[in-house]
């Protein structure tokens, strides 16, 4: 197995990052251990964010964000892409003076995506909501997808150009020998010029064996579904400093987010949910929707996600290895910026650089700090 | 707040005849265990209501029926924690149950846990099966058993030990029957035959089943063998049963159409506790891997009945024994020569019994066509309105895996959580990719188990003491 880019993982990442090399002729080879978007690329609550993001991100995020709302075409795919915009909700005053403060940096760098709103337009939006709440922020370009269509329709597209993606393929070890990295998988030897890191919850040990030490966590973000409610909610709605997050379908279901973390079992590929925080979810759900206690939870889910402990992800070059890349580490907020990161891992392979100012995403910014 | 956290030695979830004998014998070795069941009273699906039956003469449902009484007041005279009502929604591996009684969650843990959930039906997507009008044998018992309700000049189809049962009910009651259409394959009673020695030694088991082929014959009823090509023709709800018997095409009217080709494991409490799961070739279905005293592979749980394989009643009583005996050693309570001394006939029991499931199993094995349907409209999961094509074209997008085709068709996301159509979809898959069942796998499965109400959710708390004092 030869190949000119060697892509671990096959999350969102991995399959944009596939796509973008594969149309310009590249040929690529993505290593998936499970299946295509089995972990938090597939099961994500598939929140498409650009709001409330880290100044760091905001330029990336922004360009994903142009990028989603033309994607289905770009890749002749379904990625369920909906432009809902998104709210979040602020309760007290001092919501209001958190909101102010942000608005006030985002105005001083010219970004005015996000815009605060009062009581009236809340209600506006969002009829259903406790009628307690003051006001909130929202941004328009914000909205949903469905992560397994996304995930898949960019692993699709990279397909149609040639890529070829190996599930059920497990990388067991990586060296580097003269200029080629040769990759040993349960499914033979696989060899490349370059290697991208796309592993997900897995990233610290594919960084590993390229020679970066990253100190990643994994955690596992849990969800719950309801079933079928009329239609209360079209923006993403989410709260400035409460745990709330939930966002309703089409077909009328919500998804019930917020962040709540149970059990994550790396070792064993799998989660545990701790029951305790999906009833505080609830709890949350219901205080800022009443209507949301006539729901009926339906499923309930946790994936596997990678953390960075700034909660940033790590986007570039590897520092003590040549022809090797890391997009990692997204901490539970890199789907919407699957689509930009593919493009910039693209230009870092075949360019060395990249529009974009990676410096706060270096995978050694950890290397002389004592956490 | 109310919600009880109590520590017992042993919690047993299903009071069907597995998990009724598994307390009796549990109580009777100074155990007291927590039995948690959905229903009112004792009993499962086989018993359901059997000591407390709205029908004038419970004898119309057969002798095994009014059996299980016999049971039940075992059970109801032991000393077991019996929480009816109690609808489990989650157990996990760490020994933790939590389940809704009288709308509010409550939480218990158990050193030993039994879970017996019993068997649903197969499902049996023929073109039309979940048009109004259509439903499945077993629900047609369960409105017998609870309500004494029947349905006039209804068409019976599939094939299988219940759906002749019902047959048999629905004559003793005098209920008019428009016919019976068995799927059961010509070539089954060839394949069955070499097992049938080893059948024989359950002769009381046989001599049942003769009756019940015996009274129908009697009944002068119209029975079509061997019938296929079943669908369901409808003005919006069922009129009539199309089908090709004997080389002719059929056509039956009826506004009920009740459907049965057999049983398999309920097995999403199990799957969802992460317990390893085998395909079973014979029975065409998963079932829970465990040892003969039916210990999973954690350690702490146990399943029995036909929730960890279909054995039948008499099997299930028998395997929650065995799993009693077995908890009783674990909770030091009896040694181990003792549960095997105890264990010894009931295995022999056990071994009997098995000749004659696999006489069964290879008689009523369901017909590829009702596993695997053929039909590309043929809806495969109800609850997401899925049909075979939808299903093809999200494997041709590379959903290979059970859980890819969920996540890429919504196929099992619905409020029945898979059962209807989780068989169906690995079976297709199977055949899809030329791949045998076990190498698919299955859906992935979590709790809850069944819908559970946000509100009721809400107010469940358990986390920090010191939280709880604050409110």
């Amino acid at each position: 197995m030869n190949a000119d880019v060697l892509i671990i993982g096959g999350g969102i990442q991995g399959c944009a990052t596939a796509f973008h090399l594969a149309r310009q002729g590249v040929s690529v080879i993505v290593l998936e251990k499970d299946y295509v978007g089995r972990h938090a690329s597939g099961v994500n609550a598939g929140g498409v964010r650009l709001l409330g993001r880290d100044m760091a991100e905001v330029p990336l995020s922004m360009a994903s964000m142009q990028m989603w709302q033309t994607l289905d075409q770009e890749l002749e795919g379904e990625t369920g892409f909906r432009a809902t915009s998104l709210v979040n909700i602020a309760v007290d005053d001092a919501d209001i003076v958190t909101l102010k403060a942000r608005e006030q940096k985002m105005h001083a760098l010219g970004l005015t995506h996000e815009t605060i709103i009062d009581r009236d337009t809340l209600r506006e939006l969002l009829p259903g909501v406790n009628p307690a709440c003051i006001g909130g922020v929202t941004s328009s370009l914000d909205g949903m997808a469905i992560p397994w269509k996304a995930t898949n329709a960019f692993r699709l597209a990279a397909e149609r150009h040639g890529a070829k993606v190996l599930e059920g393929t497990e990388l067991h070890s990586l060296r580097r020998v003269g200029s080629v990295w040769l990759a040993q998988t349960s499914a033979g030897v696989a060899e490349a010029p370059v290697v991208v890191n796309c592993a997900g919850a897995w990233a610290d040990q594919v960084a590993l064996m390229i020679g970066d030490n990253v100190p990643l966590s994994h955690a596992a973000p849990m969800l719950m579904i309801t079933t079928r409610m009329p239609p209360f909610a079209r923006p993403v709605v989410g709260a400035v400093s409460r745990q709330l997050s939930f966002k309703q379908f089409d077909n009328g279901t919500v998804l019930i987010g917020g962040g709540a973390k149970g059990f994550a079992d790396r070792a064993r590929n799998r989660t545990r949910l701790d029951y305790d925080k999906l009833a505080a979810a609830s709890r949350t759900t219901i205080e800022f929707f009443p209507i949301m206690a006539r729901a009926s939870v339906n499923r309930m889910w946790a994936g596997l996600e990678a953390y960075m402990p700034d909660n940033l992800p790590v986007i570039g070059q590897a520092v003590n290895a040549d022809g090797a890349y890391h997009a990692f580490g997204f901490s539970a907020h890199g789907f919407q910026m699957g689509p930009v990161v593919g493009q910039v891992m693209a230009d870092l392979v075949l360019n060395g650089q990249t529009r974009f100012d990676l410096s706060a995403f270096r995978v050694d910014r950890y290397d002389r700090k004592v956490l | 707040m109310n919600n009880s956290d109590s520590g017992f030695d042993c919690a047993i979830i299903g009071a069907g005849p597995a998990g009724m004998s598994a307390a009796i014998t549990m109580a009777r070795h100074g155990v007291r265990p927590l039995v948690l069941d959905r229903a009112p009273r004792g009993g499962g699906q086989i018993y359901r209501n059997a000591a407390g039956s709205s029908l004038p003469d419970a004898g119309v449902l057969g002798p095994d029926y009014t059996a299980g009484a016999d049971l039940i007041r075992d059970f109801e005279g032991a000393d077991v924690r019996h929480e009816a009502g109690a609808d489990v929604w989650h157990v996990g591996d760490d020994g933790r149950i939590l389940y809704s009684l009288n709308g509010e969650t409550r939480q218990a843990s158990a050193r030993e846990i039994l879970i017996a959930p019993g068997a649903i039906e197969r499902p049996m997507p023929i073109p039309g099966w979940t048009l109004p009008g259509v439903m499945t044998a077993g629900a047609a018992q369960v409105m017998l058993k609870s309500d004494a309700m029947v349905a006039d000049n209804a068409v019976f189809a599939g094939s299988g030990p219940l759906l002749l049962l019902i047959v048999t009910q629905y004559l003793r009651l005098g209920v008019p029957i428009a016919g019976v259409v068995d799927t059961t394959p010509r070539e089954n009673y060839l394949r069955a035959a070499p097992l049938l020695p080893a059948a024989l030694r359950a002769p009381k088991l046989l001599a049942k089943g003769a009756a019940l082929l015996a009274s129908l014959r009697r009944a002068g009823i119209p029975v079509y063998r061997a019938a296929t090509d079943l669908r369901v023709e409808s003005d919006g709800r069922a009129k009539a049963l199309c089908f090709t018997s004997g080389g002719q095409e059929q056509r039956i009217a009826a506004e009920n159409i009740f459907l049965h080709h057999g049983v398999i494991p309920n097995a999403n409490m199990a799957r969802a506790l992460g317990l390893e799961h085998i395909w079973n070739e014979e029975q065409l279905a998963w079932q829970v891997k465990r040892d003969e005293w039916g210990q999973s592979t954690v350690p702490h749980i146990s399943v029995a009945g036909d929730g960890g394989a279909i054995v039948g009643a008499d099997g299930a009583r028998h395997g929650g024994r065995l799993a009693a005996l077995n908890m009783l050693m674990r909770l030091g309570r009896i040694d181990l020569p003792t549960r095997d001394r105890l264990g010894a006939p009931l295995l022999a029991e056990q071994n009997r019994l098995a000749g004659f499931r696999r006489f069964i199993d290879r008689l009523y094995r369901p017909a590829r066509a009702l596993r695997v349907p053929e039909n590309s409209d043929t809806l495969v999961c109800r609850c997401e309105e899925q049909t075979v094509n939808d299903l093809r074209a999200g494997f041709d997008e590379g959903a290979r895996d059970p859980n890819a085709l969920k996540s890429r068709t919504r196929c099992g996301m619905g409020p029945c959580q898979g059962r209807q159509c989780g068989p169906t979809v690995s079976a297709l898959l199977s055949d899809w990719r030329g791949e045998p069942v076990a190498d698919v796998g299955y859906f992935r499965l979590r709790s809850p188990q069944r819908l559970l109400n946000l509100e009721e959710f809400s107010r469940f708390r358990m986390a920090v003491p010191d939280q709880e004092a604050a409110e």
